[in-house]
């Protein structure tokens, strides 16, 4: 329903323009469907206190029924890389359950979505791409929501 | 006989419709229900089309026609949604919203046979929405221009200009001076204007004037969580927490669980919850000297 995910995307953009949590930044919101964010991670010595990531938010008519696809960006002006975490994709894209069909839940919103990944990275220990990753980049073809990740390792 | 060439007529309409063709397929419905005049189907078909081509008058008088028929007590669904439609483009907002709580409630407890699509439950609630904001709206401004409100004065002028220009199209597309698309895109042209300007306008009118222009917050409790928007039929899950209706059906049919604790959960675990919906109303009705900023 293309009036539900307009009226919700406006609201969130509204209320993110006011006050967001330590660490996180609008970027850009200007096609509602497509939002960008910057992300510091604090306190954690595998990421740099002054290096950002940015992430791509990419909503579908049925959000927040339908969960937003969520990746980080490469990019080199301004410089922007994927940081390192063993659910991290080298191509940016992310493996988290609440990012999942399963684990999506509608009252989650974009704000609870970047705390989440900030947190998945503050406590992360390893500096890692994930099992496979080169052959993962090299040959997938589907999109973020299509995959369908095993979460076999609930320590990181 | 006749009312077998009235639907050859009706199919011949439907398909003109599908094919953007309004006025060939307003002229096709005519035809069939001067062959039959007895079919409702026929009627609420030649609504539809007039809503296309927003003859708001033509849409009340076949909706009206076609409820007549069945009675207005059975199940005739998008009948009562044009309905709601036709009226609200006659800025007839409390006509409006009774015909959408009709068919909203026609489509949430249907006869065994009745045709209802997925979507409708949503669509439908969506419009009650639609309607509640225009009839809230609409009163204060009444209000207001009783009051000699200057505010008021310049929205209801906008609103009469939208209304001329609207009715310019219209002409327009009868005379084939304008194709059907044309007709549309400038429809919505002069609307979306129209709105800016009229929010424009409320923007500038709250700077001048905060304490008789201030909008006013709306409670959380009203809000439905999901939509972020104002609840009309909140039903309540096991754990206490409020969901617009047919914003949770919609969950519910990608992914049976509650949206909080990830339980499962299904429709017939909800339940109405009755005093919200009260303080939802109340809420609604307590419009007093201000209005909703954001309301659009």
């Amino acid at each position: 329903m293309a009036g539900m995910s307009g009226k919700r995307l406006q609201k969130e953009l509204a209320k993110i323009q006011g006050v967001l949590p330590p660490g996180i930044s609008l970027v850009s919101a200007e096609d509602l469907r497509e939002w960008q964010m910057d992300l510091i991670v604090p306190d954690n010595p595998i990421y740099p206190p002054d290096e950002e990531y940015r992430l791509r938010f990419h909503f579908s008519a049925n959000y927040p029924i339908e969960a937003p696809e969520v990746v980080f960006m490469l990019l080199s002006n301004p410089e922007r890389k994927i940081p390192m975490h063993p659910h991290i994709y080298s191509n940016g894209i992310i493996c988290l359950d609440l990012l999942d069909k399963q684990g999506w839940s509608p009252v989650h919103n974009v704000e609870s979505v970047c705390i989440s990944i900030q947190s998945m990275l503050a406590s992360n220990t390893k500096a890692e791409r994930p099992p496979g990753d080169a052959e993962f980049v090299r040959s997938n073809r589907s999109r973020p929501r299509d995959i369908n990740f095993l979460y076999h390792d609930p320590t990181v | 006989m006749a009312s077998y060439q009235a639907d050859q007529l009706k199919e011949q309409g439907n398909a003109a419709f599908r094919n953007g063709e309004y006025l060939e397929a307003e002229a096709l419905y005519t035809q069939a229900v001067q062959k039959y005049s007895r079919n409702p189907l026929i009627y609420t078909n030649r609504a539809n089309v007039r809503l296309k081509l927003q003859q708001w008058d033509g849409v009340v008088n076949d909706c009206s026609k076609s409820i007549e028929i069945t009675g207005a007590n059975a199940q005739n669904h998008k009948a009562w949604y044009f309905l709601a439609q036709g009226q609200l483009g006659l800025h007839h907002p409390n006509e409006a919203l009774t015909s959408a709580l009709t068919a909203y409630d026609q489509v949430l407890h249907p006869q065994p046979s009745a045709k209802i699509s997925p979507k409708d439950l949503e669509t439908f609630s969506a419009f009650v929405l639609k309607c509640k904001k225009a009839k809230f709206s609409a009163r204060d401004l009444e209000r207001l221009r009783r009051q000699g409100d200057l505010r008021a004065e310049l929205e209801t002028m906008l609103e009469t200009q939208r209304q001329r220009d609207l009715d310019e199209v219209t002409t327009q597309l009868r005379r084939s001076q304008l194709g059907n698309i044309e007709a549309s895109e400038r429809s919505q042209e002069i609307s979306t204007t129209l709105d800016d300007k009229i929010a424009s306008l409320r923007t500038v009118f709250a700077a001048a004037d905060s304490a008789n222009h201030k909008a006013r917050e709306v409670p959380d409790y009203v809000i439905d969580m999901i939509t972020f928007e104002p609840m009309h039929d909140p039903v309540m899950t096991k754990n206490g927490h409020s969901y617009e209706r047919a914003t949770i059906y919609e969950h519910l049919k990608r992914s049976p669980t509650d949206p909080l604790t990830r339980d499962p959960l299904t429709i017939r675990d909800l339940r109405p919850n009755f005093g919200l919906r009260a303080a939802c109303e109340a809420f609604w009705d307590s419009g007093a000297s201000e209005w909703i900023a954001d309301w659009s």
